[in-house]
Parts: structure tokens; C-alpha cells; sequence
């Protein structure tokens, strides 16, 4: 049995990887079938309250796509561990950040001796 | 009360700027990191309370012989319009702009302090959130014998990367690792890692160097705020690495740092720059691993640790009864 992080994992490679715009239904064809729609449905709101998932509108049923690939949000991550992003340090403690490259270098050196 | 505000400011100045830039270099500091923390910690405290209690003791001197009753008149002469109350207290126009010195620093302090914690708290949520999408627990792809990696996540990239996402409890924490770090790492240099990152997470870390972001952001022309900030980054560190030093051989956390240093494979290219001025680079971290200083001697470290408490507890013993 799935937690509901797990789904959400999945529901967003789903729509990572398959690019298209779907509906609950069809997420919930290609995912699961024993899956309940309204559980799909709360999975995708979710993901949308999160900003991760948009929501079109226009359509009936409601289609859902990923706001942003897989590689942008990474991206996104990743400036936070390793770019100029105010806060860095205050937001995670870093094994790396107390060492420079040069630092490292040296100590690969001396390590390999 | 003008005696102890002028103690107040004298220890505010002495706590600003002459002992800070002693202190951030002390030896002592690699040989007893806990102390040095402890230490900075309540410079900070006591340079905070005795910056805005300074002008508010001055400006509240003629309104009464006690804090609390200064305090009181002060409120009640704030209700009422009573211009010659103010002349028969002798209050000069100085008294009346100390007050509002000392409420403004301290509500810029406070206020800082607040936003700098909503800001990291957000911007923790929301890094939690793609974590929990774009990596995977190490747990499941491994057997259940590596219980102790059950809150560890690998993101998918080739950079060796390690850091912890503190949350409010130690259950909400995570550690993250790069699959680049798991390809070059041995199995013993990776639990080195983890129990560093575990370590900043067990003695809550992000809370020593919380309060150290904020005043760094309210004062960044004031020294302490300065070395305050790298020193207590860099003790957090020292620390860590000591807590790594507990479960893993002194070889294995050096290799692990000397991978994770690595200058190849940097996804973006200004990523050295910061780290680079950012002032964690004193090598005397490094130095303290490959050539181990004798720890503080018991008589030394419990000197150091009263006297962080004194310096802390003088002027809000001095305030209190005042």
C-alpha cells in the first residue's frame, strides 16, 4: 500500500515523463487501475497546491500537467544546495560547504600520498 | 539606572567589536568547539540585550528608581497629556529620543529575527516538497539492515553532494545525497558522511546559526554580525565532524571531504565564488582533522563555559534588579 508522498512521486513521473496533458482518469489508468479516481484527485490537488501540477479549466473532465520538467526543477534544487540563493546557508547545513576546492585538492594529495 | 546604562553600552561596544574579532580566530576554538558555540552564543544574547538595553535603561532613568516602576510611569504618563509631569520627572528631550532608540533596535532585531525565520522556514518546506518528488529513500532500494538510512534521499545527479534539510522534528529531517556521491564513495566513507549530516541534524544546528542569520541581515555593518555568522557556521562543522568521528575512522571523513570538495563536475559554474569569500574557508577544520589538537583540558572548557554564562547572566541579573 502506497503513501500518499509515494503517489505523488509517481503521479509526477507520469507527467514528467509522458509530457502530455492527462485526466485523473487517465493517470489513474496508466498508474493503477485499482486506484479510486477520488484518490487521484486528491493526489493532484495536492501537487497543484504545491505548484508542482497545473490545472486546465477549459476542459471537461479537468486535464493536468506537470508545471515544470523534471531537469528545471532539479535545477531549482540544486541552485539552493550550490548557488548564490540567499538563505543557503540557513536553509540546510551543507558537508561540502566548509571546503573549497583548493582545499580539496590539497587534501586528495595528501590523502593519496 | 545611568550607571548601568552605561555599563550596558560599554559591554554593548566591548561585545561588538573588539571581542568578536579576537574571538573568531581563538585558538581554542578547534581544540573545544562546543565552548566556542557556547561562547558566541551568548555574545550574541548579551550584546543583543545590552544594545537596545542601553538607551531604553538611559531614557527610562527619570521616570523612576526601578525598572518597573519607570515602566509604569512611562505607560501612564503615555495615556494622559500631562506636559508637566514630563518637566517635574526633569525628563530632558535625550531621555525621550534614548527610549525610542532602544524600541526601535530592539524591534528591528525582533522583527528581523522573524522574517529571516519565516523565510527559511518556507523556503525549507519548500525544498522539502521537491525532495520528497525528485529523489528516492535510500531505504527501499537497499536492505532493511541499513535501518539507520531510512530518512536518507538520493537525488539523481553527478555531482557528489551532501547536505540535511532540517524540519521541525528530528522525524522531518532529511538527508540528501547525489548518486554522484554514492558511485564514488565506499560503503565506510558513506557512513562518515551520514553521520556527519545526522550529527548537524541531532544537535539541531540550524538553530544555533539561526539567530546569527537574522542579526547578520539587521547589522551587516557591525562586526560581530560578520564573524559571528562564519564562526558559528564553521563550529557547526567542527562539530559535525567530531559527531562523524564517534561512528567512523578519521580516514574515511577526510577521503569523503576530500570527494565531496571535488572542483570537477560542478553544475554551475559560480558555485566556487561563494564558497570561496564566504569565510568557512579557514582551513582550520581541515587542519584539525589531519593533525588532531589535544582537546581542552575539563578545568579550561568549564572556565570558558562559565564565564559564556556570566557574560550572559551580569547584565540581565543587572537589568532585572535595576
Amino acid at each position: 500500500m502506497a503513501s500518499l508522498g509515494d503517489l505523488e512521486r509517481s503521479v509526477m513521473s507520469l507527467l514528467w515523463d509522458g509530457g502530455q496533458r492527462l485526466s485523473a482518469n487517465e493517470v489513474r489508468d496508466q498508474l493503477d487501475e485499482s486506484l479510486a479516481v477520488t484518490t487521484v484527485l486528491t493526489v493532484l490537488s495536492r501537487l497543484e497546491k504545491k505548484g508542482m501540477v497545473h490545472r486546465e479549466r477549459s476542459t471537461r473532465p479537468h486535464r493536468y500537467a506537470a508545471t515544470a520538467s523534471r531537469e528545471e526543477h532539479t535545477v531549482e534544487m540544486l541552485n539552493e544546495v550550490l548557488g548564490t540563493v540567499p538563505d543557503r546557508e540557513a536553509v540546510l547545513a551543507r558537508f561540502i560547504g566548509g571546503v573549497s576546492d583548493s582545499e580539496a585538492t590539497a587534501l586528495r594529495k595528501i590523502l593519496s600520498k | 539606572m545611568e550607571f548601568l546604562a552605561l555599563f550596558l553600552a560599554a559591554l554593548a561596544f566591548l561585545l561588538a567589536v573588539p571581542v568578536p574579532r579576537l574571538l573568531h580566530q581563538a585558538s581554542f576554538r578547534v581544540r573545544s568547539p562546543w565552548t566556542a558555540m557556547l561562547l558566541w552564543q551568548s555574545i550574541a544574547l548579551a550584546g543583543g540585550l545590552s544594545l537596545v538595553g542601553a538607551p531604553m535603561i538611559y531614557g527610562l532613568a527619570p521616570f523612576g528608581d526601578s525598572l518597573l516602576e519607570a515602566v509604569v510611569t512611562v505607560l501612564r504618563l503615555l495615556t494622559q497629556e500631562d506636559f508637566a509631569a514630563l518637566e517635574d520627572l526633569d525628563v530632558h528631550p535625550t531621555h525621550i529620543f534614548a527610549l525610542c532608540l532602544g524600541v526601535l533596535i530592539g524591534g528591528h532585531l525582533l522583527l528581523t529575527l522573524a522574517r529571516t525565520y519565516i523565510r527559511v522556514l518556507n523556503a525549507r518546506r519548500r525544498h522539502r516538497q521537491l525532495v520528497g518528488l525528485l529523489s528516492t529513500p535510500l531505504a527501499q532500494e537497499q536492505d532493511p539492515e541499513t535501518a539507520h538510512l531510512v530518512d536518507t534521499h538520493i537525488i539523481e545527479h553527478d555531482a557528489p553532494l551532501a547536505y540535511c534539510l532540517p524540519g521541525r522534528t528530528n522525524a522531518s529531517s532529511v538527508t540528501v545525497l547525489s548518486r554522484g556521491l554514492l558511485v564514488q564513495l565506499s560503503e565506510a566513507e558513506l557512513a562518515a558522511v551520514v553521520a556527519h549530516e545526522k550529527t548537524h541534524l541531532a544537535q539541531r544546528h540550524h538553530l544555533l546559526t539561526m539567530a546569527f542569520e537574522a542579526w547578520y541581515r539587521a547589522l551587516p555593518w557591525l562586526p560581530t554580525t560578520r564573524y559571528g555568522r562564519e564562526a558559528v557556521l564553521e563550529l557547526t562543522e567542527m562539530l559535525a565532524d567530531d559527531g562523524a568521528l564517534a561512528e567512523s575512522s578519521r580516514e574515511d571523513l577526510l577521503r569523503s571531504i576530500a570527494t565531496t570538495g571535488s572542483g570537477e563536475d560542478q553544475p554551475s559554474p559560480d558555485a566556487a565564488a561563494p564558497q570561496a569569500q564566504g569565510g568557512l574557508i579557514t582551513g582550520a577544520r581541515l587542519q584539525r582533522l589531519l593533525l588532531p589538537p589535544a582537546p581542552l583540558t575539563r578545568t579550561a572548557s568549564l572556565g570558558i563555559a562559565s564565564s559564556a554564562l556570566a557574560l550572559l547572566a551580569i547584565p540581565t541579573g543587572l537589568i532585572l534588579i535595576s
